[in-house]
């Protein structure tokens, strides 16, 4: 019988030795709060540059936000101290998610001219535009290719991109209009970003978390575009540009900015340049944060926008009249480069 | 209109005169066959003991590349088992493969996200058995094992999924007990599997599967052992016999756990276990003189 004991006695020894969580937030506001504070404390990539570019100490944050709580407050009250309180970082990757409402900061947009009539632009476009997946393009009458591409979240395939160059072959050049581009997929991005060099061009670096200190980070990885092996565009581009062009959006101004045939024109984009990811509260909000930031090919950072290599906007009593001064500008910037 | 019936779809097979009589012919001759001869263990050929489990129970998930919530929920699976005594130490090193198979559905406690869990895991290896007493076998020795898993927040954005994979040399360690209850034989058995030394799939704390597609998993592969990656199976069964059936309940504790670059993750659980055991014996034909 003693060996039976002695197996019993390892058994119950090894069955109590598993490791717990260490999260010890609990479900009350306060809990909730110092959880979401916490998180952002530890994961959120763009912190020390926040704190530095806005003025604030995340540290000083929790006091003051933890002094708007109480313990009876209702939920619809806890989300708009919480969403107070994220909205500092002035960050569109930043959002808690309920059923009831998305918290948000869409400062980057919001606070600026939209510089985007999109009826305009469909008139633009015409009635017998092509729509090649996410991708609609038409040729002007002044032979110069006018192609719009509104969400980096609509796929387009190497057959769409290949089929719509090949059709504007003839063409004196490009408008590429990514105005109201939210963002989206980044291979879209990238994909696309193929078709306008002849060779490998370094577009910038990207980087990750490494632990939970503000300022650890993995050695910058560069970022390359390679040339396509299909169809490729030889001739000049004006990229149309907003400020509501985020995200994958302006990952992909980014990369066109290094592109030799490529003129980036219109306002600074939004921004958005942390890769964002996914975690959630003790009440089971969502949360979503910016995790992984990406640079310019000068290794500066990109999360407040990309700026245009010429600044146009869009002139609201023309646009009455049927003329969108930056589509009308990039015309005749492509003219102008045709003529030299 | 036309009427198909049973006829006009199958012709009628008539058998070739004579059949009847080679089949009766054949059957006899079988039949003499078999009462000239018997069978016999094929020599240096131990008997293998082979088990199917099937299992369903709760489990406990814990992620902090997806969530620094604990998931809990329910899990089913099978565990696939075969053991057998070799020729080596005078026949005390038994082989045994063990294949291990588990999904599993969780929630987080607000009950408002939800992971979907798999996991596929194979461990072979050595035992040599001691045996103080005559109704009970002590065994112990190492095992060689792989582990693959995912799992999958249907919530998340960018960090959706969590993959797991690791190479590892276990201990294990069991023992056997042969008993009589009412009347009954029974046995009861445990076995522990403790990784000790290995290799695993982490990625770095804030590293997307974007950039790992980019870059490679190379730099994302550790060296794993109970300091970072302390886990452990355990299995604690009772077989008896209905009939010529034998019966196997049990009770398995999988616990697997890391901690590696500021990621914590563990999926432990606990299982009521049910299934058979198949003892086979290699037999050859052995004719009378």
């Amino acid at each position: 019988m003693k060996y039976i004991r002695a197996i019993i006695l390892i058994f119950v020894c090894l069955l109590t030795s598993c490791q717990q969580s260490d999260y010890s937030f609990d479900e009350t506001p306060q809990g909730n709060l110092d959880a979401l504070w916490t998180l952002i404390d530890q994961r959120y990539c763009f912190l020390s540059y926040k704190e530095q570019q806005l003025g604030f100490r995340w540290a000083d944050l929790h006091a003051k936000y933890s002094a708007k709580l109480n313990p009876k407050m209702s939920r619809v009250q806890l989300f708009e101290v919480l969403c107070q309180m994220v909205s500092e970082l002035k960050d569109g990757h930043v959002n808690i998610s309920t059923s009831l409402d998305l918290g948000r900061n869409w400062s980057w947009k919001e606070d600026y001219p939209e510089n985007l009539d999109t009826e305009l632009r469909q008139q633009y476009l015409g009635t017998d535009c092509h729509i090649g997946s996410g991708l609609k393009y038409t040729i002007l009458p002044d032979n110069i290719a006018y192609v719009v591409y509104e969400s980096f979240s609509n796929d387009i395939g190497d057959g769409n991109l290949s089929d719509m160059l090949t059709f504007l072959r003839l063409c004196n050049g490009m408008v590429l209009d990514i105005r109201g581009n939210g963002g989206g997929e980044l291979t879209n991005a990238e994909r696309l970003s193929q078709r306008f060099t002849n060779e490998k061009v370094l577009v910038g670096y990207r980087c990750h978390k490494t632990g939970t200190g503000h300022d650890d980070f993995s050695e910058p990885q560069a970022e390359y575009i390679t040339p396509s092996n299909g169809v490729r565009w030889q001739k000049p581009v004006v990229l149309l540009v907003n400020r509501s062009c985020y995200s994958a959006s302006n990952t992909f101004v980014r990369n066109m900015k290094a592109m030799p045939l490529v003129t980036i024109m219109g306002d600074q984009t939004g921004g958005g340049s942390g890769l964002p990811f996914s975690s959630e509260l003790p009440i089971g909000w969502s949360v979503r944060f910016s995790a992984s930031p990406c640079f310019d090919a000068q290794m500066q950072q990109i999360e407040f926008g990309v700026e245009p290599d010429v600044y146009v906007a869009l002139d609201e009593t023309l646009a009455a009249n049927g003329k969108d001064t930056m589509i009308e500008e990039a015309r005749r910037l492509i003219s102008e480069m045709k003529k030299q | 209109m036309i009427n198909l019936s049973i006829t006009d779809k199958w012709p009628k097979l008539t058998p070739p005169k004579g059949s009847w009589i080679i089949l009766f012919m054949l059957l006899i001759s079988v039949t003499l066959h078999a009462e000239q001869t018997e069978l016999e263990p094929v020599p240096n050929r131990n008997p293998t003991a082979r088990t199917l489990l099937f299992g369903i129970g709760r489990t406990n998930q814990f992620d902090t590349y997806l969530s620094p919530m604990e998931y809990t929920g329910l899990q089913v699976s099978f565990l696939t088992q075969s053991e057998r005594m070799t020729r080596m130490a005078n026949r005390h090193i038994s082989f045994q493969s063990t294949f291990y198979g588990a999904y599993s559905s969780t929630d987080n406690p607000a009950g408002t996200a939800d992971y979907i869990g798999g996991r596929l895991a194979y461990d072979a290896g050595w035992h040599y058995h001691y045996s103080p007493l005559s109704n009970l076998d002590l065994k112990g020795g190492a095992m060689v094992g792989t582990d693959l898993g995912f799992l999958y927040n249907s919530r998340n954005g960018n960090n959706p999924a969590q993959g797991h994979f690791s190479i590892d040399l276990s201990l294990s360690a069991g023992a056997d007990y042969s008993f009589r209850l009412w009347r009954l034989p029974m046995r009861a058995g445990y076995q522990a599997d403790l990784p000790m030394i290995g290799m695993m799939f982490s990625p770095e704390f804030g590293e997307s599967y974007y950039e790992i597609s980019q870059q490679g998993v190379g730099h994302d592969i550790l060296c794993a052992y109970p300091g970072n990656a302390f886990s452990l199976r355990q299995l604690l069964t009772l077989d008896f016999c209905l009939q010529r059936i034998t019966l196997r309940i049990g009770y398995l504790c999988d616990i697997r756990q890391s901690n590696t670059r500021s990621l914590k993750y563990h999926d432990i659980s606990h299982s009521f276990m049910f299934g058979f055991v198949r003892h086979f014996q290699l037999m050859r034909v052995k004719s009378k003189e």
